[in-house]
């Protein structure tokens, strides 16, 4: 088990991580998920001990990380973001030097312990191999083996599967949800399908904040509830808005064209319910013909995103950035990210702009391109 | 700490370093060796250890360069620093494999008094002092150049200052006659050096009236004692350069006076290096 008690680790000036706390329970597959830069590292590089916290605690099955170091590393296994690999050693003198820095005696129990991990992360073949010479994907499977040795408690990967292959991410993949059947397992990503498919808790960070903290499917339910319709219509602005504004359980309607009388708007509505065929009504009932109607679902990267970016917003600014009270999902959202801006209710048109921004314009844009986009930002990092 | 000697030991038996720092400093014994005791035929084989001394400068930071930039420019030191392993036995894993390294030539130059006993009469104890004086000097050398190399990543940067420091240590004593004329030298380079401290403890608390004040008070102090008594100045001053002089006890072995302070100068700067590499690992978590 591990406590974080309300860690800070300022830089200068610039703060990485901003007063987190949270306890990671035996048994279970963690994951931290945030964009770059969130502070991700940051606080696994403390909870392992390599740098120390400017202020908070840490504790690991009871021993504090600063003040019994040796009892807390012991309960470790950590593979940083870039594996700590001595280039020059073969995998089997490697997996002996780190079996032997972590204290596995006697030579015996060392061999069998290198013959364990190296069976589970799948190295048997690779054993007299230099280092230097392998694949991206088999030196995190190294870096893998090694956290292994020792056979400690917890766990910790960051972003073990960064530079990799789609196959190879597969197999670390399948390797992480074996490992969470007998260890905790701590992994930090910022793809959140990786996430989502591997981790039984998710801790989402956003600038040094803990923004969000559940299971998969709870997060997804929570933020992603939330449907938008877009569509298009022939009959003037006002007409339309009208017709739109009519129909009951439809927020949030915003104008994306125009041009001459066909008016293209979105529109959100409340989980689960699908009010396209009301609007199409509504909108038929007003004399305006549709010419396009299709309803998008939000995925979970534009979810992240929003979290990530609402995180952003909120931080600088007072306003809540929802205020109507039918986005229930990103008003939970929000105030889990900014306590102190909590969602204040029924404030009326004047900070429908506000919501527009922080809310609507992540969906309005074409899923594929979001996911892309996403994915263009890891495979540059 | 034995997994960290055996490692380091190996890898640098894996590269080039090491054999080359051996295959160098043996070379260089057996050539003034070869020169001064089996040609010349001298008894005196510490002075072919002493003419050799100024090979130490250029080959030991090759060899302590890399003990810690190069973990931190790999990334290695997350690995040794997240381990169930305390900082001392990470330093002391590493000195001493560097240290095992530069016996090798040394224990190899043990041989040679042997063979001149075979043709003549040889003063063993002045002889062994005299290697054990090198070791010291070595091992004092390669303690300030890992504790260099803790504070950088590069390994070039880690060669030239440690090069370049042992260079002053080396040169200390033509240094110190060009000051020993003249107290207000003595002065101006206290200045200097209090004002170096006096930014360096002002950034370090981020407080520019403290630095201020240090300043202040320390050129009062040293404003009174150029003034009072000019030769405590000069004096300390040159204690102060005298020990900075790492190769003057070794010279002192060399030329037949085994001394054990001199044993115990090698030994506190072997210490106080170490300790201050201990340190600097310690104060980068903290950055």
């Amino acid at each position: 088990m591990i406590e974080v008690n309300h860690l800070t680790k300022r830089y200068g000036n610039h703060c990485a991580v901003d007063d987190i706390s949270f306890t990671v329970e035996d048994g279970c597959i963690y994951g931290l998920l945030g964009p770059n830069g969130a502070g991700k590292s940051t606080t696994m590089n403390v909870i392992t001990g390599y740098l120390s916290a400017t202020s908070g605690t840490v504790r690991i099955d009871g021993h504090d990380i600063v003040e019994e170091p040796r009892e807390a590393k012991s309960c470790i296994g950590y593979l940083p973001e870039q594996p700590p690999l001595y280039t020059d050693m073969t995998v089997r003198e490697y997996l002996m030097f780190v079996a032997e820095l972590k204290g596995v005696r006697p030579k015996a129990a060392r061999l069998e312990s290198i013959e364990r991990a190296s069976g589970r992360t799948g190295l048997e073949n690779m054993q007299q191999r230099l280092i230097r010479n392998l694949s991206k994907g088999y030196r995190q499977r190294v870096g893998i083996a090694a956290t292994l040795l020792g056979d400690p408690k917890v766990i910790i990967l960051d972003e073990p599967t960064v530079g990799l292959d789609p196959a190879q991410m597969i197999e670390i993949r399948s390797l992480i949800h074996d490992l969470g059947k007998t260890h905790t397992v701590i992994l930090s990503s910022h793809i959140l399908s990786e996430v989502q498919a591997v981790c039984d808790q998710v801790l989402i960070i956003a600038h040094g904040k803990l923004v969000a903290q559940g299971t998969p499917e709870e997060l997804a339910g929570r933020l992603a509830a939330r449907g938008v319709i877009a569509a298009t219509a022939l009959g003037g602005r006002d007409a339309v808005l009208a017709a739109v504004q009519g129909v009951a359980g439809l927020t949030n309607v915003q104008i994306t064209a125009e041009k001459g009388d066909e008016v293209s708007f979105t529109a959100s509505s409340e989980a689960g319910s699908d009010l396209r065929a009301a609007l199409s009504k509504a909108l038929a009932d007003a004399g305006c013909p549709v010419l396009s109607l299709t309803s998008q679902s939000m995925s979970l990267e534009d979810v992240f995103l929003q979290l990530t970016e609402a995180a952003d917003e909120a931080a600088p600014a007072t306003e809540a950035p929802e205020n109507t009270g039918n986005g229930t999902a990103s008003a939970a959202a929000c105030s889990e990210a900014a306590p102190a801006a909590g969602p204040t209710p029924a404030d009326g048109d004047e900070s429908a702009p506000v919501s527009e921004d922080a809310a609507g314009n992540a969906p309005t844009a074409e899923d594929g391109n979001v996911s892309q986009a996403a994915d263009d930002g890891k495979e540059g990092e | 700490m034995k997994a960290i000697f055996k490692r380091e030991l190996k890898s640098y038996f894996t590269g080039m370093i090491g054999y080359v720092v051996v295959a160098a400093i043996f070379a260089f014994i057996s050539l003034y060796y070869t020169a001064n005791n089996l040609v010349y035929a001298s008894p005196d084989f510490a002075t072919a250890l002493y003419s050799t001394s100024l090979v130490m400068l250029f080959v030991l930071p090759a060899l302590s360069m890399r003990s810690f930039a190069d973990e931190r420019r790999n990334k290695t030191d997350q690995l040794l620093l997240t381990s169930p392993v305390g900082i001392p036995s990470i330093v002391l894993g590493k000195y001493f494999a560097q240290l095992a390294v530069f016996a090798v030539p040394v224990l190899a130059a043990c041989v040679m008094p042997l063979i001149l006993s075979l043709f003549g009469t040889v003063s063993f104890i002045s002889c062994y002092a005299a290697l054990l004086g090198y070791f010291l000097v070595g091992a004092a050398c390669i303690a300030v150049g890992t504790f260099i190399s803790a504070l950088t990543e590069n390994q070039i940067i880690s060669y030239l200052a440690t090069f370049g420091a042992l260079l002053v240590c080396y040169m200390i004593n033509s240094i110190q006659t060009l000051f020993t004329s003249g107290n207000t030298l003595a002065f101006i380079v206290f200045c200097v050096i209090l004002a170096v401290a006096a930014v360096l403890i002002g950034l370090l608390c981020k407080n520019v009236t403290v630095g201020s004040a240090v300043f202040c008070v320390g050129a009062v102090v040293l404003v009174l004692l150029f003034k009072l008594r000019p030769a405590w100045l000069l004096n300390a001053f040159n204690q102060a350069l005298d020990a900075l002089a790492l190769f003057d006890p070794f010279i002192e072995f060399v030329s037949g006076m085994f001394t054990f302070s001199g044993v115990i100068y090698y030994l506190s700067v072997i210490a106080l290096f170490l300790f201050l590499t201990g340190q600097a690992l310690e104060r980068r978590r903290w950055n």
